[in-house]
């Protein structure tokens, strides 16, 4: 029954927020920077679309393994994300439904088989089955160490994918039929974009939950864009605004008893965007007033 | 083929009539399934009180959480042809609030802990009160003259049937509720403490003498933030205790997380294994009734909190 003293908690600042802060901030800043592209591209609802088609593979993964291990139902929820994009893609395709309505389609029909499936298994009481719903709102506060490091590294090499085809993704985002042109594949590169950004929103579900993850993807790359038109500032001003709210969420939830964290990390990261849209030089609303004058 | 065949049709409109005739009747009919409850643990009080007499039908099967469950339209018609429904009332089950109160107006519907005194009750808010009643064996014993009167009612010659079930299992109550509390007032005082992960014990804190915090709070509805983990950390460590519980119908992910932050600071916490909550054990579980349950609830609790196994 000895009790070494341990790692005394920094600042104050508790294990528990220390691991929530570090992997929601992992999940801020990849997000951030992925979305960008995402944003630039005029995709920011094919994320919203894969995030609520993320439910039912994580209703149908832990219903084929019987397990509730974070890997496993994320696994199953970025899969189910995929195979929603496609069937967007598909639609796009092969019949003449606008591309708003497609996104709206899927969106709508995979989040109700989502809840469905959720409901479902928790109503049937399938041992292991509580908890589920989490996956709807996301369970911040109770991330353990081995979920942040497994958020961590999805972003990480997130991360590092973009920063490797960054000429390629530039390219394609801003001049796309002179890409096609000169012979790059755009059409695989463009995939593989929004490839990444289903990715980061699978990694940020236990964070912000298939609700609200699209926050993540979309609100950070807005505001960035505000300030600058280089690529390359973007994502780095984007990644900061991500890890920014996430720190600002799980502060707030530390000092607060009784609020959730995701949520508050989206109010945070739309603060940020309020403070970009009326400050920001040139692009923002105060710049334009003063000009227009 | 087999339709084509004039004979067989006419079989098969003879048996579709001789259906339409028989279905009202059988409704008619007196025993199956007359009684629905909504929970398990409200099956085992009807089930104790009516005995053979009465044939009990439970809406949320074992290891459901009562708090977030929705009925389906399924439900909606079990509950339409009971002759009888009884609930556990006092909110607990949430969702079906509504669908209870206009079923009210057909079917007679017994929330048995809403006829408990006010005064015996744990607020959690103005007029609302905590409904995990049946954690209090004494409290709970309080609610089977609700049962007894509404059978009555429905089966007037079975009322000696129900008051003599009902006046034996009150006196089981009593007793497992002195067994409970000896049992546990042989855990010291300092370490008499549940961590769950939401506040489903509070009756039974205060009838064993247990202090009880629960991560979630009352209903599982709610989310945990982080200063709730934050809090029940710094009190586990700072206690010493030994061990924290999960139940069966919520999920372990925050006592998980309050057993990894007692940890980085130097203070190991055992799983002291899952504890039953707001439904009964399934089939051959061994805890299929509340006695069960309760009886195997400290037992659980004794072994994590003395370290004995």
């Amino acid at each position: 029954m000895t009790a070494p003293i341990g790692i005394e908690p920094l600042l104050a600042i508790s294990h528990n927020t220390l691991v929530v802060a570090c992997g929601v901030a992992a999940v801020g800043f990849a997000a951030g920077v992925v979305g960008c592209f995402g944003v630039l591209r005029k995709r920011a609802l094919v994320g919203d679309a894969a995030a609520h088609a993320t439910l039912v593979g994580v209703a149908l993964a832990f219903l084929a393994t019987g397990r509730r291990d974070l890997p496993v139902l994320l696994v199953g929820g970025f899969i189910s994300g995929l195979v929603a994009l496609g069937v967007l893609v598909l639609l796009k395709r092969c019949s003449r439904t606008r591309d708003d309505a497609a996104t709206a389609i899927v969106l709508s029909v995979s989040f109700g088989l989502g809840i469905t499936l959720v409901s479902g298994i928790t109503a049937r009481g399938i041992p292991g089955g509580a908890g589920l719903e989490q996956f709807l709102l996301g369970h911040t506060a109770a991330l353990t160490t081995a979920d942040a490091m497994l958020l961590a590294a999805v972003s990480a090499a997130a991360v590092l994918l973009l920063v490797l085809s960054l000429k390629e993704a530039t390219l394609v985002a801003f001049d796309s039929s002179f890409a096609a042109a000169t012979g790059w594949p755009v059409v695989l590169i463009d995939y593989c974009l929004v490839m990444l950004v289903a990715v980061m929103v699978v990694a940020g579900l236990p964070a912000a939950g298939a609700v609200l993850v699209t926050a993540l993807v979309v609100i950070p790359p807005v505001a960035a864009r505000q300030w600058t038109d280089r690529v390359p500032t973007m994502l780095l001003l984007s990644g900061v605004f991500g890890v920014v709210s996430a720190l600002c969420g799980v502060a707030v939830s530390a000092v607060v008893p009784r609020l959730a964290t995701g949520p508050l990390v989206v109010l945070a990261a739309a603060f940020i965007f309020a403070v970009s849209f009326v400050v920001a030089p040139d692009r923002g609303w105060w710049a334009r007033h003063r000009r227009e004058r | 083929m087999f339709f084509e065949n004039p004979k067989f049709r006419a079989l098969g409109v003879a048996a579709l009539a001789a259906v339409a005739v028989v279905l009202p009747a059988a409704r008619a009919e007196p025993p199956a399934a007359t009684v629905v409850a909504t929970t398990t643990v409200v099956a085992d009080l009807v089930r104790q009180v009516g005995g053979d007499r009465v044939a009990v039908d439970c809406l949320m099967g074992a290891g459901i959480d009562p708090h977030s469950y929705r009925a389906t339209p399924r439900d909606a018609d079990r509950l339409a042809r009971a002759k009888l429904v009884v609930a556990s009332g006092l909110h607990l089950e949430g969702k079906l609030a509504e669908l209870l109160s206009r079923l009210a107006r057909r079917v007679p519907v017994t929330a048995v802990a809403d006829t408990l005194p006010r005064d015996k009750l744990l607020p959690v808010a103005d007029n609302l009160y905590d409904p995990h009643v049946w954690f209090d064996a004494r409290l709970w014993s309080l609610c089977v003259p609700a049962v007894v009167d509404a059978l009555t009612k429905l089966d007037p010659d079975g009322r000696a049937h129900y008051q003599a079930r009902a006046a034996e299992f009150i006196a089981r109550l009593e007793a497992l509720d002195d067994r409970l509390r000896d049992r546990l007032a042989t855990i010291p005082k300092q370490r008499r403490v549940l961590v769950t992960a939401h506040d489903a014990f509070r009756y039974f804190g205060r009838a064993y003498d247990v202090e009880v915090v629960g991560v979630q709070g009352t209903s599982t509805e709610s989310e945990a933030g982080l200063a709730d983990i934050n809090r029940l950390v710094e009190m586990i460590v700072s206690r010493g205790i030994p061990a924290v519980f999960v139940e069966t119908s919520v999920s372990e992910r925050n006592v998980a997380a309050l057993r990894e932050g007692a940890q980085a600071r130097g203070h190991a916490v055992a799983m002291g294994g899952q504890l039953y909550s707001d439904a009964l054990g399934g089939p051959g579980s061994g805890a299929e009734t509340l006695e069960e349950v309760l009886t195997a609830n400290v037992e659980t609790i004794h072994a994590g909190l003395t370290g004995k196994r």
